[in-house]
């Protein structure tokens, strides 16, 4: 008897609590939903919405609010607009995408598109590109030449001209370039023969492979550089860091050696199998297929889509703008600053999508966006002032901060 | 006053009376039988011909690389090539090639006033508005000397590409725009630091550099055509530099030119000129009365939108203006003059009647004009001679005066721009003599030995080394057997010539045949062939290494290639046959055994023929390779031409191995550096 006392006790309790729950974040969370579906339901919240000339405008104004609340200084993107090839690109599938002062140049599966003056304009191998598969741009600061990594050569775009370099009329280590990345006079290719680096003075070629260095295999994926140090990212061989000074090489592989789990949490990077690696404000950020890897110089911080933001943990690349990396995965594009994640997804089927806002694996806040990215399987990104440009399976998206 | 007979004295006293004594033994020598049977027979071996006069000294003395003879018979020159003009137009400022010195000239007493040491080879001299600093570029040390003009010294040194030649400062004067000609590319240099802040790559072998009148641009020129295959269409690239960006705007090829030198702008801006070269490489070169292997003019764009660029002949139909070098325009945009060292001569060319020529004519029939030797008549106002090799040239500020650096005449020739008329010269004090060397240099630098002047030796062989072009030559077999240009650097010991190595002396080369088949002309005198020969044996060296070798130490990457150059087995193990290890057929110090090979380059267009192996010296500098010039890039010899192991064996090498392979190849430099290496070689090849 005693024991069914204590039981009604409990449950007499729960019930209680679950009632005061009930009462304080119900209102709240229609609130919410009303005031982000319609116009109608924000006039019956007692909002005065002739402040606002059209619903455009209050919803984000609404948005900002809510933004500058969750994000910190986290950059959201909205105003979502896609191109494909309906306004003129040569194929959907987008590969990389790089802003270059007033045009934005997009690689994709059949060549290289342009956006000037509001106009796309296509390259292909006709015109002088090395092959039509453009899968990485890098424009070189010094000199504002842009360099095209195809599926057959490197280009370098100078002056409206291109110029081909390929395993045969050059010392570049392999046709198949995955990426590029100009670092002052050098350049810097990944290829599935090793990574390269082009002296622009000297006009000659270094290679690095298995061979030369601590590499699994030739095959490399995407280097970045900065400091006087490259990190490749190379297949099986976790991240190749190269010291241009000393000429010496130091290699980063996950340290339980496990392919599947990553057995002790940030003990180290978080698998071999790396696909990309971007460096800023000091931070390495490598990407894999299997999540991502945060290095500050002495402590690693591993992430995956069950424990943060990220949108997923099968990540085609990553680019770091100052203190926030943007993360390309098969599910969305996910940004994050070391404390706050901001994911993009697009909702199926339909144009528009969300940003989720998370603190760690938490949502704080889904923002909707009318219209959102124009695909999920996103592969490349580029960010400048308050726009954000992505390259997805299915277009090219622009975005525009709003917050 | 007693003469002193100090040592100075009897050593020249001694000279006279060896070289008296020698003289003598020689002639004894050859007028005794049968020491002259013996001797004409070797002449005429060496000659090809059998009237060659019968001279020792054609070969043996003035043939002479080396040693005290070769000092005593020849004489350093000025040899000036461009020149600038101070702002109150009160000095000249003379780049003189051979010295290595910026020559001060006062131009109202007409004379050199002060002389400045630089480094080797300069090209282009500016200065800066205020005439403060003057900028001197040194084609074979890589750097810029800036020189005080208050104290007339040179005051820093800043590192530029390779070869530096043209030179241009921005409008505020803060940069300084560094043609680099060996390295294609543009150096940007930082002023106030006299470090370089960025380079630009430009096209093949780039020269002048000029900016527009509205100082929005600049405009780089090159000499070289474009790489490409033979059957391609010969283009030439014109850079174009954003000044305010400091970024590349554009980059222009220039259908069928080449050896595009300077830029010069109207002073209203409308139009750009450049002299140019349309070299007929592609077809055979039968018709050159036709004007079918060079014609010469200049390259001209409209500078507004749209605007055409049109290329008018400064030819004539019975008579050729070789080798259009440098362009000035006068303040007032009258007229335009154009040098032509190949002719000693100067085009005087009113713009007025230029634009009215090219304003009632459509585009297509322009075109049209661009082979047309009819047209410069319409243009062209005069025909202005000058000393030897004209090349470039400065207008005094208030335009009454042109300056022409006569480069192999050791003078500045004056031309007074209004009458048209050479009104004097400012003698630059070199040597009075004209040495059988030089006598040779003239002939190379000028046209008269070709048909109706139509080009030079030195068209093909700008500076000596080659176009980079692949011509048709006429012969038995037409359109068979094509030739890519081959340097003529140093090339004294690499006989036999030819890539069918079928003429075994210089002479064979230069001689008869050369009239035959190439100038369509009388040969050259016996006289004028030993002066010819003399120079290109002895006056044509290699421009050191800079950029692959500076100092003659092979670098880590470069000594892994050497190596693998010189190995005799192979990754598996296996002993490499002889024949195809790279140490045979190209052995230090000029890398050719001077053997025929086959080293399956034959192509369709070619008979069953050996090749003589060619020598590897500052082979960097000489693409297209192969003898058809389809190798656009050393890597490409064993990438494309030979990968099945025609061409020694290299493909069990990693691509990292073969980069290796082609760093040694490029730190490849003058002979002289490899005699040890030759000794050594021989010594193994014959131990006792």
């Amino acid at each position: 008897m005693k024991k069914n006392s204590k039981t009604r006790y409990i449950v007499l309790l729960s019930l209680l609590i679950l009632v005061v729950v009930a009462a304080i974040s119900l209102p709240r969370l229609f609130k919410s939903e009303k005031r982000a579906l319609s116009g109608e339901s924000r006039q019956s919240g007692g909002i005065d919405l002739s402040e606002y000339p059209t619903l455009e405008s209050f919803e984000r104004a609404e948005r900002d609010d809510i933004i500058s609340s969750y994000s910190d200084t986290m950059p959201v993107y909205g105003n979502w607009k896609s191109y494909t090839m309906k306004d003129g690109l040569p194929s959907d599938k987008c590969y990389t995408v790089r802003i270059d002062g007033d045009r934005v140049l997009v690689g994709t599966h059949d060549g290289l598109a342009v956006l000037e003056k509001g106009k796309w304009r296509t390259y292909t191998t006709e015109d002088g590109l090395a092959h039509n598969g453009v899968v990485s741009i890098d424009v070189s600061a010094l000199t504002g030449d842009v360099w095209l990594a195809t599926l057959g050569g490197l280009n370098r775009w100078s002056g409206g001209k291109f110029e081909t370099f390929t395993q045969f009329n050059s010392g570049m280590p392999n046709d198949l370039v995955y990426n590029v990345f100009c670092y002052g006079k050098d350049i810097w290719v990944a290829t599935g023969g090793g990574a390269g680096v082009y002296d622009t003075n000297k006009k000659d070629w270094k290679i690095f492979t298995e061979m030369n260095a601590p590499m699994h295999e030739p095959w490399t994926y995407a280097l970045t550089a900065g400091d006087g140090k490259v990190w490749i990212a190379a297949w099986g061989g976790g991240v190749i860091e190269y010291n241009m000074q000393t000429e010496q090489f130091r290699d980063y592989v996950d340290p339980d050696g496990f392919m599947e789990i990553d057995l002790l949490p940030d003990d180290g990077l978080i698998h071999d199998i790396t696909t990309a690696t971007a460096y800023s404000d000091s931070i390495l950020w490598v990407s894999t297929y299997f999540g991502m890897s945060r290095y500050d110089g002495k402590n690693w911080n591993g992430y995956f889509d069950h424990d943060s933001g990220l949108a997923g943990n099968f990540i085609n690349f990553v680019r770091a703008e100052g203190p926030v990396v943007f993360v390309c995965s098969d599910k969305g594009l996910s940004s994050f600053n070391g404390k706050t994640w901001i994911t993009y997804k697009k909702n199926d089927e339909k144009p528009d999508g969300k940003a989720l806002v998370y603190r760690g694996a938490r949502v704080v806040k889904e923002i909707p966006l009318t219209p959102s990215i124009s695909h999920n399987y996103v592969i490349g990104v580029d960010a400048e002032d308050d726009v954000l440009w992505v390259a997805t399976s299915s277009g090219v998206s622009r975005g525009e901060r709003i917050n | 006053m007693r003469k002193v007979l100090n040592w100075n004295n009897m050593k020249k006293i001694y000279k006279k009376l060896l070289i008296s004594a020698g003289i003598i033994a020689v002639f004894i020598l050859i007028v005794l039988s049968p020491f002259h049977g013996w001797a004409r027979g070797h002449v005429n071996y060496i000659t090809a011909t059998e009237d060659h006069p019968l001279n020792c000294f054609s070969c043996h003395l003035y043939n002479q690389k080396t040693g005290f003879i070769p000092k005593l018979i020849n004489a350093d020159y000025y040899s000036p090539y461009n020149l600038a003009i101070s702002g109150k137009g009160d000095e000249l400022y003379i780049v003189a090639e051979e010295s290595g010195e910026l020559l001060v000239a006062d131009t109202r007493k007409g004379k050199v006033t002060r002389k400045i040491k630089v480094g080797d080879k300069p090209h282009s001299v500016t200065c800066d508005k205020n005439g403060d600093f003057a900028f001197v570029s040194n084609q074979w040390s890589d750097f810029v000397s800036v020189i005080d003009l208050e104290k007339y010294s040179v005051v820093r040194e800043i590192k530029t590409g390779n070869g530096p030649a043209g030179l241009a400062l921005s409008p505020d004067e803060k940069y300084l725009y560094v043609v680099n000609s060996y390295s294609n590319d543009v150096s940007l240099i930082n002023l106030e630091n006299g470090k370089e802040w960025k380079r630009f790559s430009a096209g093949n072998n780039p020269s002048g550099i000029g900016m527009n009148p509205a100082k929005t641009s600049l405009f780089v020129t090159s000499r070289r055509a474009l790489l490409a295959p033979y059957g391609d269409p010969v283009e030439c690239e014109l850079t174009e530099i954003e000044e305010a960006g400091k970024r590349i705007a554009g980059r222009m090829d220039i259908k069928s030119v080449y050896m595009l030198e300077n830029i010069e702008f109207t002073p209203a801006g409308d139009l750009a000129l450049i002299p140019m070269i349309r070299p007929k490489n592609l077809i055979p070169s039968i018709q050159v009365e036709g004007g079918f292997i060079m014609t010469n003019g200049i390259t001209i764009i409209e500078q507004k939108e749209n605007g055409r660029t049109i290329q008018l002949l400064l030819d004539e139909p019975n008579s050729y203006y070789a080798d259009p070098f440098d362009i000035a325009i006068t303040p007032d945009g009258k007229r335009a003059f154009v040098s032509h060292a190949g002719v000693d001569q100067i085009s005087a060319i009113d713009l007025d009647s230029l634009r009215s020529f090219i304003n009632s004519h459509t585009t297509e029939e322009l075109e049209y004009y661009s082979n047309h030797l009819g047209t410069s008549c319409h243009f062209v106002i005069r025909r202005i001679p000058t000393g030897a090799n004209p090349k470039g040239m400065a207008v005094s500020p208030d335009g009454s005066k042109l300056y022409v650096a006569e480069h192999l005449e050791d003078r500045i020739g004056v031309i007074n721009t209004g009458s048209l008329e050479t009104e004097g010269s400012i003698d630059l004090g070199g040597p009075r003599r004209i040495t059988v060397a030089r006598k040779g240099r003239r002939l190379l630098n000028n046209s008269k030995g070709t048909f109706q002047n139509q080009y030079t030796c030195f068209t093909c062989h700008p500076e000596g080394h080659e176009d980079g072009l692949v011509y048709n030559m006429a012969s038995k077999d037409m359109g068979r057997n094509l030739a890519n240009t081959q340097s003529l650097r140093d090339i004294s010991e690499t006989a036999p010539y030819k890539w069918n190595g079928k003429n075994h002396t210089i002479y064979k080369q230069d001689g008869l045949r050369f009239s035959t088949v190439l100038t369509r002309n009388e040969p050259f005198s016996y006289e004028e062939l030993d002066a010819l020969v003399a120079y290109i044996v002895t006056g044509i060296p290699y421009p050191p290494n800079l950029v692959y070798n500076r100092t003659g130490e092979l670098n880590a990457m470069q000594l892994r290639g050497k190596a693998l150059y010189e190995r005799t087995i192979d990754k598996m193990g296996n002993e490499i046959p002889e024949k195809q290890r790279c140490i045979t057929c190209h052995p230090p110090p000029y890398f050719t055994n001077r053997k025929f090979e086959d080293v399956g380059s034959l192509i369709a267009s070619d008979d069953s023929m050996l090749f003589d192996t060619p020598h590897l010296n500052n082979i960097y500098a000489s693409p297209p390779y192969l003898h058809h010039g389809l190798a656009l890039s050393l890597e490409e010899i064993w990438t494309v031409y030979a990968h099945k192991d025609t061409h020694g064996r290299v493909n069990d090498l990693t691509k990292i191995e073969l980069n290796e392979l082609m760093e040694y190849l490029k730190s490849l430099g003058d002979p002289e550096f490899y005699r040890d290496e030759e000794k050594i070689l021989r010594a193994k090849a014959n131990p006792r």
